[in-house]
This record gives C-alpha cells, sequence and structure tokens, in this order.
C-alpha cells in the first residue's frame, strides 16, 4: 500500500465574502469546479475555488443557513437553515423553485438523494423529513421521528439515509431492508459520512472523538483524536482516496489522521497549524483532486490544495 | 253530547241547524238543552287532533310545530311577537335622587304578583294573636308611626306574625293567661323570691313580709320568663358606656365593693359583681390614682400597691399604707393631690397575685451583676445572647419597662438619699434583697431581649455564639471566605468550637485586636447564619423518618459546592443522582460499541419513498424474521463482505452484486434436499407443493377465455391436466432429470436480454449434482422442443391452455407491477410449459404465502431491476453556470478509480 497522501496545507484560495460565520460549504457534483457555501448572513453563495471569485450571491433565507446540498446536475441546489424551510434554488438563476415548509424549527441540514428526487432535511424539531421533488404535493413523504433530539447530519446514499443526532445516536434506514439500525455513539454526533462502499462510516462526535464505526456491525473502527470539537457541529471527511480522515477543529486546526493507524498527520509534532481564527465549521474534501475547503465562524472559507498541486 | 247527536239526527231527517223553531223552548222543569247553533257542551267528544291544552289562565302553551311552534317562545315567555327587546338605557344621572331601589315586585308579572298575593293571604286569613300584647288592629291604630320609624318596621317584620299557637290555646284552656309564668301557683313568698333571683340585685332577704299580710293568703301564679332583651348599639359611644348616666351614676350602678375602694375599674364586658378586678381592668383612663400614666413592672406606685404583698408581710404593707394615707378624712392621696369627688381611697389592694417566696440565698453571696454576665458568657456561651455588658444602658430600657428610680439611681450613684423622696417597699428591704431583685429584673429582661449595644467594648473578646446544630450545618455548607484562605480556616475552626464547645479555644491572631476579633467573630456566626443550608433551619422541624434510606443518602437541601472546604465527605451527596444511564450509552462510553449500542428494528420506508430511490421497498410483512434484531439479521443480509460492494459511487448494485446476493440467498434452510430423487416415484415430496394449489373454479376461465367449442374438451380434460402438468409425465423423466445437466441451460427466458438484470438467475456456477439446489428454482421437467411435438394431442390441449394461462398472467400482471418486460406477455410456445410451471408455482406461492415464504424468499426480488445511476453525476462537464463568463469549460479529468484506494472494513479486522 503506498504511502497516504499528504493532507492538502496549501492556502489556494481565501474565499470571503460572508459577513459571520460560514456554517457550510460543499462542493458541486461532478468534477467539483464550483463550491457553494452558506452562512449566518443568509445567504448563499457560489464560488469559483479555482479563482477565488465569487460567482453569485443567493439571497432570499430569512435567517441564517445551516445546510446545502447541491443536486447531481448542478441544476439546483437545496439549503436550510433557521427559517424553517427547504429552499430549493435555480443555480442559473438564482430564484428559489420551491420553498418546502413543514420543520417546527430550524433545519440544520438537508441533502438530495442521488437523481434530486427526494430531498432529505433534518431540523431542530429531531425529525428527519423527505419531500418529494417531483410531485408537487406539500406533505412530505416520509417523517423519519426516531431521534429524541435535534437532527445535527444526514447522509442520503442510494439504499439507505444516515442521520446523526444530539442524542448521540446514528441511525441508517435501510429502504431495500425496511430495517433502522440505531447505533448509540453516546456523545452528540455531529457529521457522518459512510465511505464510498458504505461498510464504514465516519462519525464526528462532541467527545473530541471522530469514529470509524463498521456499519454492519456497529462496532468501532478506529477513533481519531487529538483535536477538539467540543460545542460546534464539526465534520469529518475522508480525502479523495478514503485513505486519510479529516476534521475540523474549534481551535481552528484542520487536523488529518491516517485513516488506519488514526495518528495524526501532517506538520509538527503539536499538531497542524491554526489557519483559522475561529472554529472551523464544516470542511468537506474534493471528490478527486488532493483540495479541501474548510468553512469557518470567522466568516471565510478557505481552499487548501496538495502540495502536488503546487 | 246530546246536541251533538240531536244535530246530527236532525241533519238526517234534512231540518235546518238555525231553524228558529228548534230554538224554542218548551222546558218547564230542569235545564234547557243548550241552543243548536251554539252548543258548548264541554261534554262533547272531540277528537285528539282537535283537543288543545290549556293552562290554568286559559292560555295555550303548547304549540307543536304543525300549529305555530316558533311562535312557542312568544305566547310563553315572551309575550309580544317582536320578542323581548331589552330596556333602552335611560341615564339616571339627572335623578339620582329619586331613583328608587328595585324591588322583588319589579321584576314580577302578573302571575308572579298574583301568586305573592295569594301567598301573603294565606297567612292573614288565620287567626291573630299576639303574645306580646299588641295585636295587628292594634298596631294598626297606630300604625302611622310605625311606617315612619323604619328600624321599628324591620323589626317588626323580624317577630313572627302573632297567632294563636295550639300550645297557647291548650294552655288557655289550662287557665293560663297571658303574661303569666307557667307552672303550679306559688306563694307570696316564692313569688318574691322568685322575683329577686331573677334580678340582678343582690339577695336581701324577704324580711319584711308579714306573716298575716292578707298577701300571703293567696297563691300566685308564677313570674312569667324574662325575654331576653338585648340593646341595640346604636349610638358610636364605646362598649359599655353608658351616656346618660354622669360618672356617679355609672359607679353607683356597680357593686358597692368594687367602686368602694381602688382605682377606678373601667367598665367593660367581663365585669359582673363577682368579677375581681383585675388589673387589666384598672381604668387606664383614670388619671387620678396613678403616678405616671405609665404602668411600669416596679414603679414605685407599683411597689405601693403590690410589693408589699410580695413580700409577705402584711402588717408593714398595712403600715405603709396607713402611712401613705392621709387621716383627714381620706380625702387626699398620699401626694396630698385631693381625691375626685366620688372616689374613696381603696383600703385593700386592687388584685391579689399568688407570689411565692424567694429562694434561700447564700451567705456568701454578694451581688456583682458584672461578674455573672462575663461568667455566663465565658462558660455556656450557650443562650442566644450576643456580647452584654455589665449594665444596661439606661435610656434602652425605658421602652422595655424596665427603669431605675430615681432613688435607685441615687444609690448606684452613692448619693445621698434625699429626705422628702417618697418611701417605697423597696427602702424597707434589706439592701441585698434589693439588688437581689434588681439583678432578676435585669437579667430576666434582657435574656429575652437582644439588645445589640456596640457602644460598649467588653473586656475580654466575647465569642459570639452559633448553635451547633447550625454550625455543623454550616460547616457542611458554603464557605463564603474561600478568596481569603486564612480567614476560611478561622471561619472553620470558630464553626468547629461552635459545633463541639469546649474542644478548641478560638485565639485572636497576631497583630489582632480585640475589637477586630471580636468583629470577626461576629461575622462568622452571622454567615454561618446565612450560609447553612437553609433546610437546616426547617430540618429541626420535621422529625426524621424511622426508615432510612441504605443507598447512599443524598443531602437535604440545595446544593452547595465546598471548594476548599475541610469535610470533603459531601462528595458523596455532591453529585446529584444522575438519572440511569442507558446500557447502550454505558457501552458507547466504555467503548464496547457493536452489538450493545446497537438497535435494529423494523421500518417501513414509504412506497413513494422506495420508488424515488429507484430501490425495490422491503416486504413488510415479514417483520417476524426482521425484528429478531440482530441475531437475526445475518441470515436475511446478503453477504456483503464477501462479495464486492454494493452500490460504489451512488450506482446501484451491480448485475454480479446482484447475483452473489442472490446465490448466497439460495444456499439458505431450504438447500437440505435430496435433490438425487427429485422427480422420480419416491421422491416424497414430489408434487406435494403442486398438489396443495388449488385451482380457481373452472367456470371462471370459461367464463373468461373459452369458446363454445372448447367447453367440452375442457370437461373432459381439466381434471388430469392439472395434476399432469406438475407432474413429470414418465416421458419427461429421462431429460429431466439427468443430475449432470448444467444449470445454465435452465433460464426460462432465453430471450431475455442479458444487458438487463437477470429476471431470474439460478445459481449459475452450481450444477445439480454436487451443489444444494433450492426446489424453487429447480426445474424437474425440461422438455425441448423436439420432445414436445412429440405427443401431440396433450400438446395440444396444453398449448390452448397455455394460452388461456398466459392470457391470465398477462391480465394478472397488472398487480405484479415489477413484472415490467414484456417478454411475458406473448409468451413463446417453445418455451411455455417451462414457464407455465415457474409462473404456476410462483403464483402458488404467492398463495400460501405464509407457509412457503421461508422456503422461497421473495423470488419476486429478481425480478426488480435497479436503476442505472443519473449519468450525470460521474461524467458530467457541463458547466454549472453557463451563464458566468469565467464558468470555464475544461474537460473533467477522468475521475479516479474509486476502487484504487478504497479501505474496507474487513481491512481493520
Amino acid at each position: 500500500m503506498p504511502p497516504s497522501p499528504v493532507p492538502p496545507r496549501t492556502l489556494h484560495q481565501t474565499l470571503a465574502g460572508h459577513v459571520g460565520p460560514t456554517h457550510v460549504v460543499r462542493y458541486a457534483k461532478g468534477a467539483g469546479k464550483y463550491v457553494m457555501s452558506g452562512g449566518q448572513d443568509r445567504t448563499v453563495r457560489l464560488w469559483k475555488p479555482q479563482t477565488g471569485s465569487q460567482i453569485q450571491v443567493y439571497k432570499g433565507h430569512g435567517y441564517e443557513v445551516y445546510g446545502l446540498s447541491v443536486a447531481h446536475d448542478n441544476a439546483k441546489f437545496a439549503s436550510s437553515g433557521g427559517d424553517r424551510s427547504v429552499f430549493i434554488w435555480d443555480v442559473k438563476t438564482g430564484q428559489t423553485i420551491r420553498r418546502i415548509p413543514g420543520h417546527a424549527s430550524k433545519i440544520n441540514t438537508v441533502e438530495f438523494n442521488y437523481d434530486a428526487s427526494v430531498v432529505a432535511s433534518g431540523s431542530y424539531d429531531a425529525t428527519v423529513r423527505l419531500w418529494d421533488l417531483r410531485a408537487t404535493s406539500r406533505q412530505a413523504i416520509q417523517v423519519l421521528e426516531e431521534a429524541r433530539d435535534a437532527i445535527q447530519t444526514i447522509y442520503v446514499g442510494p439504499t439507505q439515509i444516515i442521520s446523526g443526532s444530539v442524542d448521540g445516536h446514528v441511525r441508517t434506514y435501510d429502504l431495500r431492508m425496511g430495517e433502522l439500525r440505531a447505533d448509540c455513539l453516546g456523545p452528540p454526533v455531529t457529521s457522518v459520512l459512510p465511505t464510498k462502499d458504505s461498510q464504514t462510516i465516519l462519525a464526528c462526535t462532541l467527545d473530541s472523538t471522530v469514529r470509524l464505526m463498521d456499519m454492519e456491525t456497529g462496532k468501532l473502527l478506529n477513533s481519531f483524536t487529538s483535536h477538539k470539537t467540543e460545542s460546534y457541529r464539526c465534520r469529518a471527511c475522508f480525502d479523495a482516496e478514503e485513505r486519510n480522515v479529516l476534521c475540523g477543529d474549534e481551535e481552528g486546526r484542520i487536523w488529518a489522521w491516517d485513516l488506519v493507524d488514526g495518528k495524526p498527520l501532517g506538520p509538527g509534532t503539536t499538531g497542524p497549524p491554526k489557519v483559522h481564527e475561529k472554529v472551523v465549521l464544516w470542511i468537506e474534501h474534493h471528490v478527486s483532486d488532493n483540495e479541501l475547503v474548510s468553512a469557518s465562524a470567522d466568516g471565510t472559507v478557505k481552499v487548501w490544495r496538495g502540495d502536488s498541486d503546487r | 253530547m246530546h246536541s251533538g247527536q240531536l244535530k246530527r239526527k236532525l241533519a238526517d231527517l234534512g231540518i235546518e241547524g238555525n231553524n228558529p223553531k228548534l230554538t224554542e223552548s218548551f222546558c218547564l222543569i230542569g235545564t234547557p238543552l243548550p241552543p243548536l247553533e251554539k252548543s258548548k257542551d264541554t261534554g262533547e267528544f272531540v277528537p285528539l287532533w282537535k283537543q288543545e291544552v290549556r293552562d290554568e289562565q286559559g292560555r295555550r302553551r303548547l304549540h307543536g310545530a304543525f300549529t305555530g311552534g316558533f311562535s312557542a317562545g312568544y305566547f310563553n315567555t315572551v309575550g309580544s311577537k317582536e320578542g323581548w327587546a331589552p330596556s333602552t338605557f335611560v341615564s339616571s344621572r339627572s335623578d339620582r335622587a329619586s331613583k328608587k331601589q328595585a324591588r322583588p315586585e319589579d321584576f314580577m308579572d302578573e302571575e308572579d304578583l298574583e301568586a305573592a298575593r295569594d301567598d301573603r293571604k294565606l297567612v292573614d286569613t288565620h287567626e291573630e294573636m299576639d303574645l306580646l300584647g299588641g295585636t295587628q288592629a292594634e298596631l294598626g291604630t297606630r300604625g302611622g308611626d310605625v311606617e315612619n320609624d323604619s328600624i321599628a318596621s324591620a323589626l317588626e317584620s323580624m317577630i313572627p306574625s302573632a297567632k294563636d299557637s295550639a300550645g297557647s290555646l291548650l294552655l288557655r284552656k289550662m287557665g293560663w293567661k297571658p303574661g303569666q309564668g307557667i307552672g303550679p301557683r306559688i306563694t307570696y313568698k316564692q313569688l318574691i323570691l322568685q322575683d329577686q333571683q331573677s334580678s340582678s340585685r343582690p339577695f336581701e332577704p324577704p324580711t319584711d313580709v308579714d306573716e298575716d299580710d292578707p298577701a300571703n293568703k293567696h297563691l300566685y301564679a308564677p313570674r312569667d320568663t324574662k325575654v331576653l332583651l338585648f340593646q341595640r348599639k346604636d349610638n358610636s359611644f364605646g362598649l359599655g358606656y353608658n351616656p346618660g348616666l354622669n360618672l356617679q351614676q355609672s359607679v353607683d350602678g356597680r357593686t358597692t365593693s368594687v367602686s368602694d375602694n381602688g382605682p377606678n375599674i373601667s367598665a367593660g364586658f367581663g365585669l359582673g359583681a363577682l368579677n375581681d378586678a383585675d388589673d387589666d381592668d384598672v381604668d387606664v383612663y383614670d388619671g387620678g390614682s396613678r403616678g405616671g400614666g405609665r404602668r411600669l413592672a416596679f414603679d414605685e406606685e407599683e411597689k405601693d400597691q403590690d410589693d408589699h404583698i410580695v413580700m409577705g408581710r402584711p402588717g408593714q404593707a398595712s403600715q405603709q399604707e396607713t402611712l401613705n394615707r392621709r387621716p383627714a378624712s381620706s380625702s387626699t392621696f398620699s401626694d396630698g393631690r385631693p381625691l375626685l369627688p366620688g372616689f374613696v381611697l381603696s383600703d385593700k389592694p386592687v388584685s391579689e397575685d399568688t407570689w411565692f417566696p424567694v429562694p434561700e440565698i447564700p451567705k456568701d453571696w454578694t451581688p456583682d451583676p458584672r461578674r455573672v454576665w462575663s461568667q455566663d458568657v465565658k462558660q455556656e456561651g450557650k443562650e442566644n445572647v450576643p456580647a452584654k455588658p455589665s449594665f444596661v444602658h439606661p435610656s434602652r430600657r425605658g421602652a422595655f419597662a424596665v427603669t431605675l428610680t430615681a432613688d435607685e439611681r441615687g444609690a448606684a450613684l452613692g448619693e445621698a438619699r434625699l429626705p422628702a423622696a417618697p418611701k417605697s417597699v423597696f427602702d424597707y428591704l434589706a439592701p441585698k434583697d434589693r439588688e437581689r431583685l434588681q439583678n432578676l429584673a435585669t437579667t430576666t429582661s434582657l435574656t429575652t431581649v437582644e439588645v445589640p449595644d456596640d457602644s460598649q467594648v467588653p473586656d475580654e473578646a466575647l465569642i459570639p455564639h452559633t448553635d451547633p446544630a447550625v454550625a455543623r450545618a454550616a460547616l457542611s455548607g458554603f464557605q463564603p471566605f474561600t478568596s481569603n484562605p486564612d480567614k476560611q480556616a478561622r471561619y472553620t475552626s470558630y464553626l468547629q468550637s461552635q459545633a463541639s464547645p469546649g474542644e478548641t479555644a478560638l485565639l485572636p491572631l497576631r497583630g489582632q485586636n480585640r475589637e477586630e476579633f471580636t468583629h470577626e467573630l461576629r461575622e462568622f456566626a452571622k454567615s454561618a447564619l446565612i450560609f447553612k443550608p437553609s433546610s437546616g433551619a426547617l430540618g429541626g422541624r420535621f422529625a426524621t423518618a424511622s426508615i432510612q434510606d441504605l443507598g447512599s443518602k443524598p443531602k437535604e437541601g440545595l446544593y452547595t459546592p465546598s471548594v476548599d472546604g475541610p469535610r470533603e465527605d459531601s462528595s458523596v451527596s455532591e453529585t446529584p443522582k444522575e438519572p440511569e444511564e442507558e446500557p447502550k450509552r454505558r457501552a458507547a462510553r466504555l467503548g464496547m460499541f457493536g452489538a450493545l449500542t446497537r438497535e435494529t428494528k423494523p421500518w417501513a420506508p414509504a412506497k413513494l419513498l422506495c420508488k424515488r430511490f429507484g430501490v425495490k421497498g422491503p416486504e413488510v410483512e415479514a417483520p417476524p424474521l426482521m425484528a429478531s434484531g440482530v441475531a437475526a439479521e445475518p441470515e436475511w443480509k446478503p453477504d456483503l463482505s464477501a462479495g464486492p460492494p454494493i452500490g460504489a459511487l451512488g450506482a446501484g448494485p451491480s448485475e454480479e452484486t446482484v447475483a452473489a446476493a442472490t446465490a448466497s440467498f439460495r444456499s439458505g434452510p431450504t438447500a437440505k434436499k435430496d435433490i438425487s430423487n427429485i422427480g422420480l416415484g419416491d421422491d416424497d415430496d414430489q408434487g406435494r407443493d403442486v398438489l396443495e394449489y388449488t385451482r380457481p373454479e373452472r367456470d371462471i376461465f370459461k367464463a373468461i377465455f373459452a369458446s363454445d367449442d372448447e367447453s367440452s374438451e375442457d370437461e373432459a380434460e381439466t381434471a388430469p391436466a392439472a395434476t399432469a402438468e406438475a407432474a413429470p409425465t414418465p416421458s419427461d423423466l429421462p431429460e429431466s432429470v439427468p443430475n449432470n445437466v448444467p444449470a445454465s441451460i435452465v433460464p426460462a427466458h432465453p430471450s431475455a436480454a442479458p444487458s438487463s438484470a437477470p429476471l431470474y438467475e439460478p445459481s449459475t456456477s452450481s450444477t445439480l449434482g454436487n451443489t444444494p439446489v433450492d426446489i424453487s428454482t429447480f426445474r424437474p421437467t425440461f422438455v425441448s422442443r423436439s420432445d414436445r411435438t412429440k405427443d401431440a394431442p396433450s400438446r395440444k390441449e396444453q398449448k390452448e391452455k397455455d394460452k388461456k394461462e398466459s392470457k391470465k398472467k398477462g391480465k394478472g400482471k397488472a398487480i405484479l407491477s415489477f413484472e415490467t418486460d414484456d417478454l411475458q406477455i406473448v409468451p413463446t410456445r417453445s418455451d411455455s410449459p417451462d414457464k407455465e410451471r415457474r409462473k404456476k408455482k410462483r403464483k402458488k406461492e404467492k398463495r400460501d404465502d405464509g407457509k412457503v415464504s421461508e422456503d422461497v424468499p421473495m423470488e419476486d426480488d429478481d425480478m426488480w431491476v435497479e436503476k442505472p445511476p443519473p449519468a450525470t453525476v460521474n461524467t458530467t462537464d457541463e458547466p454549472v453556470v453557463p451563464c458566468f463568463p469565467d464558468a470555464d469549460l475544461e474537460q473533467d479529468k477522468p475521475t479516479k478509480d474509486p476502487h484504487r484506494g478504497r479501505k474496507r472494513a474487513v481491512d481493520f479486522l
């Protein structure tokens, strides 16, 4: 096995435009040439990380934006936040196609399924609601009410929906099996991300631990510590080859671990340098390149690239 | 009624009813019949529908729906066709004076008024009898002034209206007259006695009764029992004050024994002839007999009047009294003021309280109150008295009825006694006794009253007292001086000394003078009171439950963390009892992830959701298998870890995945069949499934499909065909049971496009010979096309039947929505029997789902094809926002092989 790739540590661009914390940043689908970010300033912004230019600002939210999801064809995206509705936007025109009310509280996360026919939204009201985008029904297809506390994160796979909740559970709704597997992790779960083979799942919890769980048995495969996530939502992700695990930090650092041995990677022995002024709220790795975007409470989105691209 | 009959008869005869001749009366005796035209014969029969119900007033009260039901309200209650109208507001502002008070009569209608009148009449019709001596008639004569006096009329109304009761009637018959008492007649003597008893006058023996008095010769009716008369309090004077009388008269009205001597007794309740005049009854407003107007416990005046009793020396007291009293006609008080007219000086004291002799005093005892005080404070420190000076500031004492007389003050100052000073009892006491008394008075007042006194600094530092319980509570409670550890330590030691007195001695710090030390200790005492747990104060009021909890007992009261208190035992109760931790959370906390932290339960995704996800939804009917949780899971789960992963990169499961999954499926519980003799005669299971299958009614088929000419054929054929179809004919056997027939030739739909997912794919790699084969997938009769042509007659029927069956299948297909390939709709003849059999089998399986579904786990799964992923996800490189000029359209690099660097769960195991 070749040595694990060096995590992207070189600052490529800083996408500054948001006023106040940037809660979420997502890559566009496909080649991932664009990123979208949503923040406290009630806007969603479209960037081109290559040049660092801001392409579009989507204004329409009345409250802060917590969740974003880009459709498979990059034609539309969904956003959610404090205004308890899921907004479906047309990327090109910058208009909302639909606004889907129904949640009782702010919506922390939103996610399309693979062909953007369904959008799932997870809210502070402890429910995941699945909305049909093909029909114009105002009712949710299904409401997943098993969680006992706020939903922080959703992953929508081809046959399963995975939700992470503040009640410390990762719930896997298997559509094909008709089965719900609830894995108790204990502390609040802020992000879930399965590997591409859907065998393992990476969960970031608020006890400053990122855990790699076996999806089939629910066993702990590896845990990654020594960073600090205790009160803010942060996301952990894999790199493109799924050999490293990356996670932001409340001190503004971006940590990287080797997936297998769980040791922190990166420059220095005392941990990675502080790259953001404030807590890192979201990181996302490019689907194929050695590129990483991170959103922070200091209002910036930073694009990081590996040394090889330099 | 009779008139009615007569009328009818006359009508029959053709005679007009209004013929005047008919009305002519010929009656000489009795009552003539009523005239015919207006016969009001009340007894006449009226049919039910003509009858009307009327009330006493003759009004209709019942109105049915056909007789104006809606107007029931109008007729019955409202009284006007317009209904009830609220009275308009009329301002009474201008004529407030003329506003009358509303009477009940204002709200009565005529009926109510009448009823009220009737009620009054019921009373008035009775015979009047007035026990009080005035009949109604009499009252009527002087009615004018009665009317004027509103109070009198009100009282009048309270008196029950006079009437002769049965009892009074009886009594009258027995000789009683109004105004007399009841009982046997009595003698004059007895009568006088009775008069005296009834009066409040003191008993005077009727000495004046003469034996020869003619009054003695008669018997008298006893006096009537007095009616209790209450005087109405209609003035604003105080209770018991008689405004008409002057002082002399009011005094004379009382018993002479009281009014003769002593101070004025306030007239009031509770003072009867036999009551002793108490201290409380002394008229406080009577200034003459009192010296200062204040009543003090140890007044001179008090001493004058009371203390001589205390000392139990009546002789001296009387002497004193005689001294005080001027001999001159006792018209002046002891201080020379003249007595008020009408007052006399009392010979006896007003009250006699019980006093006890003072205890024996040790010989060597000398009064030194200062010593007593310091001793008290030093040794016990228990009394809730802060630092006390040895004597109390006089200015503070006035309020508490402890005053030093001028004499005492003088004595304390060492002055010579003034000669003109009025003598008191104290003067006659030994100085020792006097001082002791003084002390007694001082201490008793001081122990009950806390007098904070900062003006006097005591000689030694006085340690303020804290109750031991409070001190203990405060020890375990909040520690207020944590910022100053030294002070905190001193605080703690103070509390400890108070909690267990006598163990530790408190010493002032070096460099801390006494005043500061005392001040600090006082602060400590205060903070101990403040910071002790509040329930400590209440806790003393409740008895502890006798049953004690065996577990760790949580501390009562507010949780107050002790930061660096010396007693860390509170840490036991420091953490409030957490709710019982869920086992899974505990397991998660301990890192024991896996079965303990996982919870599996069935979940039914909405159908639409499955459709949108392109996923064949699960059979929700199979929860018993699902619900068994973790243990049952591996059975049903395709062995994913063995095969290639499903759904990588968002694509649906690849074909080989499904194949592998199904293969592992098939090697399930049904794999144990002995297949060596399948289809043979000694196959136990042969035809079992088939025979259980109940065909639908043949008539149904006929009605739907059969043409007329076919019907006869079917009649003859269907019965054997049902079995012959499934059970292989002997001619089939040689070819149908070769053990080495590769299963790859079995596929039922040879024309099925290989590109699409296999509709049905049996275990591809296994042969029948060495691998267990699912019975559901095994085809015992495989007949080649050429063979099938041999037995023509039966084949022909078979074909026709096939046609019918396939038609039926085609119809039924609408229900099985997932069988979407058109291949099945028009079956080729060549593969029809196979297909027929398979379909039939499937149908059967569906029928008795409960029984067989375990053996055949959802064959329909095979028919379902996962949707290919949308094409754009991985490869598109369309510009996201083509309208932006800088959105370059560079070609995407080919995506890297997703499998390249991937690690799977097995890598970690």
